[in-house]
């Protein structure tokens, strides 16, 4: 039931050296950032928060927000090719279960795929999953933010605390090639 | 064939943050790894099982067709 309901893998692995990455911009000054936000609770605020301070402290010019519907499914192609279209750098999370944290990473190495950079956060305590996605998409060692778990039951002021923090991470993913975390398994 | 308990440690405390629980034993050639939902559990946060394959088969080292992966749906 669950491999016919949820299979946002697209298939078998598929054979990779490591992470297909976008190029970067080398400043977020002036550019359209693209929240991609999952229907887990203080997802979208999260998201929110980061952008508000990107704005504000690295004077991007606008946001482009959207809501998954699913929790466990990529991205929809259409939703992809607008946002590729609108936005020049993305952001996607939060990744607080264990399918949304792999479907937000295929989402992330979708969009870098597509031309466009693009920055995940996942609760740490996923990692295990989000780097089987990020191997069964090929692209093992894919970096991605982690915040502590858990991030639903956060009030606003720890969203935005925890956004406060994930913040130069982010940035940084988004402006400069990333190292690829270690590979294991 | 061996199971690896410490192996397995880093997917337990995953499946537990999202109250699943795991259950691996041998079978001859294959291993039947069997998945329990906790009255916490949502429905739609366990992976798909291609990608529980995939991290079973780096956690254990066996193929992933010698995988029996049982979910919650599978016996409700």
């Amino acid at each position: 039931m669950f491999e016919a309901m949820i299979d946002p893998t697209g298939g078998p692995a598929a054979a990779s050296a490591g992470p297909r990455l976008a190029a970067r911009p080398a400043r977020l000054d002036g550019l359209v950032v693209g929240l991609v936000a999952n229907p887990k609770k203080n997802a979208e605020p999260f998201l929110d928060a980061v952008g508000e301070l990107l704005a504000a402290e690295h004077g991007t010019a606008d946001v482009v927000r959207t809501r998954k519907t699913s929790i466990t499914d990529p991205i929809p192609q259409a939703t992809l090719d607008e946002l590729v279209q609108r936005c020049d750098v993305v952001l996607i999370g939060v990744g607080d279960c264990g399918s949304c944290s792999a479907a937000a990473v295929a989402d992330g190495i979708a969009f870098e795929a597509a031309g466009v950079p693009a920055a995940v956060i996942c609760s740490d305590a996923f990692r295990v999953s989000a780097d089987a996605m990020a191997r069964v998409q090929g692209s093992p060692g894919y970096t991605y933010v982690t915040t502590p778990h858990p991030v639903a039951p956060l009030d606003a002021d720890g969203v935005r605390d925890r956004a406060r923090t994930a913040l130069p991470e982010l940035v940084g993913l988004l402006t400069e090639v990333p190292v690829p975390a270690a590979v294991s398994g | 064939m061996t199971i690896d308990e410490t192996a397995l440690s880093g997917l337990r405390s995953t499946l537990a943050a999202d109250d699943y629980r795991m259950a691996v034993a041998e079978a001859g050639d294959t291993v039947e790894v069997t998945i329990t939902a906790g009255p916490a559990a949502c429905d739609d946060c366990l992976v798909p099982k291609p990608i529980m394959r995939n991290i079973l088969h780096a956690a254990l080292g066996v193929p992933e067709d010698a995988i029996v992966l049982v979910y919650p749906a599978d016996v409700s």
